[in-house]
């Protein structure tokens, strides 16, 4: 059994996207499913596979908030969704940046997307109201954009340093 | 002794190419049954002996390696068709519940192929519905495309209109264009009339293909209508399945909102074919015409799959990704429908394997083959056989987690190709799943699943699309009804996804 991490749904071992809320689920199997415990609680954050540690196995992508220090890494989900949560509104992201001053910032509550598409890193601003950038120059919406290992994100003025492994 | 002639490949039934472990795998059936034990027959024991050998030889690298040097070359026919098959995972688990496993079939035609094939001829019908409803754009639009695919027919094509309401006319019968202008002339004084009774125009369009029904054609029903039919939904079905034995197959255009696009899938699923949304009268014409197009590129009629499940395996569903994008009516054979010259064929599978004591090193998930049937091609095509065989993953019994080896990372991620196609599939699903609960009269559990869907789609960037599902909702939290309009839009839209990036739009 795997249980989605962003609905808490139970999807039968060997499901490849939640059948219930359509994220893609950790690409693990069961076994590994029930020892992998996400250390959120700590960040507050409600997305799926952030964690605290960078080091951990599997590590593909990490987010290095320049203003808070924290660090976002991402081994299993190989496509992830950052934005705010906001009462009141259906559209949940799969990374709420709510615990640093997203609001404050002027992160969308969908903002963009980041996704592994064979081993690159590839940015997709949904539509922003105040933009994503990357190393200060600002993206176009809707448009794959691949990030390198230390590039500067800023979604609305909340930035991060790409650190890819 | 070694017969010079022996063939080890051909002995095992497997190709030169095969890796160890498939080696393996075929010796182990092969030496099963042909054990002297079980087996008195005469002859079975000298085979036993000669598998024996093959084994020996085939296992050893450096052996097989010399053998393999002096084999003669393989006598190579090239195939008609080049077949690809992706497994999601190698492995099943030992665990106390259902598994999933997901199977991608890829199938075009071979290069050598494309240039030797001849022009499958067609026998199309067009059933129009010229009911009341239709009046005005919507069946002007459809006579303008009619008369339009008449000047694109070929000299070897069979083409018949017929139009009904609740009764059904033969407005050209089925004939090769012997005279144009007087079909043309047929076709413009077509009126509106009547209710919608399908059964009618349905009964008469397959008479009308009936008359020229050749397995060496493409037979084919285009059904248009706006409007919904009531009471004759069951004999449509059964003379669907009919059609489909004798080789016809059927689509369905539904315009507007007003149609049942439930009942009109099915009839085409039946067949093999599918249902198509023309949101509004003017998009009837692209539809056809490309639907037309592609009717003329057939590279094979049909595509069977037979099967055979161990008992604790059950397909959960077949969904043809493209050509034509669109659920697989269940049942053995599958009938996986027709293979494009232009198109690549993409069948995925979601098979459920229920627990069950997995004794052996492998499982077989499923056996069978793969029919394919091209007339323009001068050779039959063989029956290709597929097997698919997954090994079973050791579970570390005092600790219950996985075997060591799966813990060192020796985990395969899933083909990059079905993760892709499920990351769409998905979103179809969850669209069907908010329907289903909509006919319950599961409201809240119903717009729960279009907010997710709502959700992935802004995250793929599907923005109007999205806002169309986002409407929905509030539709439905006001009027707890799912509207005609949303739920055709979403569930055409969210299959439309599905279709390769360069021919969207």
């Amino acid at each position: 059994m795997i249980v989605c991490q962003n609905c808490k749904s139970q999807q039968p071992d060997g499901s490849i996207f939640c059948s219930e809320c359509g994220t893609q689920l950790p690409l693990i199997n069961s076994a590994q499913t029930q020892k992998f415990s996400p250390n959120t609680d700590q960040l507050q954050i409600s997305g799926p596979y952030a964690n605290q540690i960078p080091k951990q196995t599997g590590t593909w992508i990490s987010l290095h908030l320049l203003d808070s220090g924290n660090i976002l890494a991402f081994s299993e989900q190989l496509e992830f969704t950052l934005g705010r949560l906001s009462d009141n509104q259906p559209i949940e992201p799969d990374v709420d940046l709510s615990p640093f001053k997203a609001f404050d910032n002027g992160v969308s509550r969908l903002h963009a997307v980041i996704k592994n598409i064979e081993g690159s890193a590839i940015l997709i601003d949904l539509g922003s109201s105040n933009g994503t950038y990357v190393n200060g120059i600002r993206i176009m919406p809707n448009v794959e954009q691949r990030l390198r290992h230390g590039d500067i994100v800023a979604l609305g003025k909340l930035k991060m340093q790409v650190v890819l492994s | 002794m070694q017969k010079s002639s022996q063939d080890y490949y051909a002995l095992l039934g497997i190709p030169r190419s095969s890796a160890p472990d498939e080696i393996r795998r075929a010796y182990l059936k092969a030496a099963k049954k042909l054990h002297p034990d079980i087996n008195t027959a005469p002859g079975e024991t000298e085979m036993f002996m000669d598998v024996q050998q093959a084994y020996q030889v085939l296992s050893d690298p450096v052996r097989r390696s010399s053998y393999d040097a002096n084999l003669p070359p393989e006598k190579n026919t090239p195939a008609a068709i080049d077949k690809r098959i992706l497994v999601s995972r190698k492995s099943l688990s030992q665990i106390k519940e259902p598994q999933l496993v997901y199977v991608l079939i890829d199938m075009e035609p071979s290069l050598e192929m494309l240039d030797t094939i001849g022009y499958i001829p067609l026998n199309l019908c067009l059933v129009l519905d010229n009911s009341t409803s239709m009046k005005g754009e919507k069946l002007e639009t459809a006579k303008q495309t009619a008369i339009e695919l008449i000047r694109r027919l070929k000299p070897q094509d069979i083409f018949s209109v017929v139009a009904f309401n609740d009764r059904a006319e033969v407005i050209i019968p089925s004939s090769r264009q012997s005279n144009p202008v007087k079909m043309e002339k047929n076709i413009r004084q077509i009126q509106t009339s009547g209710g919608t009774e399908i059964l009618q125009g349905l009964q008469t369009g397959l008479d009308e293909i009936n008359r020229y029904l050749n397995t060496k054609s493409v037979n084919h029903i285009i059904l248009i209508t706006d409007g919904k039919t009531y009471g004759d939904e069951q004999a449509c079905y059964d003379l669907a399945k009919q059609a489909a034995n004798r080789g016809i197959s059927l689509t369905g255009l539904g315009i507007g909102s007003g149609w049942n696009d439930i009942f009109l899938e099915k009839l085409a699923n039946l067949t093999g074919g599918t249902s198509m949304l023309a949101p509004q009268a003017k998009d009837i014409e692209k539809l056809l015409i490309e639907k037309f197009s592609n009717l003329s590129k057939t590279f094979a009629e049909n595509v069977m799959l037979y099967y055979k499940l161990d008992k604790s395996v059950e397909i959960n569903y077949a969904f043809r990704l493209h050509p034509i994008t669109d659920l697989i009516q269940s049942g053995s054979p599958l009938r996986l429908g027709p293979i494009l010259q232009n198109w690549p064929f993409s069948v995925l599978i979601e098979f459920k394997v229920s627990p069950k004591e997995l004794e052996s090193e492998f499982f077989t998930l499923m056996e069978g083959k793969i029919e394919v049937s091209a007339s323009n091609i001068p050779l039959p095509v063989p029956s290709m056989p597929i097997e698919i065989v997954l090994a079973i993953k050791e579970m570390d019994d005092s600790s219950g987690t996985l075997y060591e080896a799966n813990r060192a990372g020796d985990y395969e991620p899933p083909p990059s190709a079905i993760i892709q196609a499920l990351s769409k599939l998905t979103l179809y699903r969850l669209q069907e799943k908010a329907r289903n609960e909509m006919a319950l009269g599961n409201y809240g559990k119903a717009t729960e699943h279009l907010q997710k869907l709502a959700t992935r789609l802004l995250a793929q960037g599907e923005r109007s699309l999205a806002k169309t599902v986002i409407f929905e909702i509030e539709n439905i939290e006001t009027t707890k009804t799912y509207s005609e309009y949303g739920a055709k839009q979403i569930k055409y839209g969210t299959r439309a996804l599905l279709l390769p990036e360069e021919t969207k739009k």
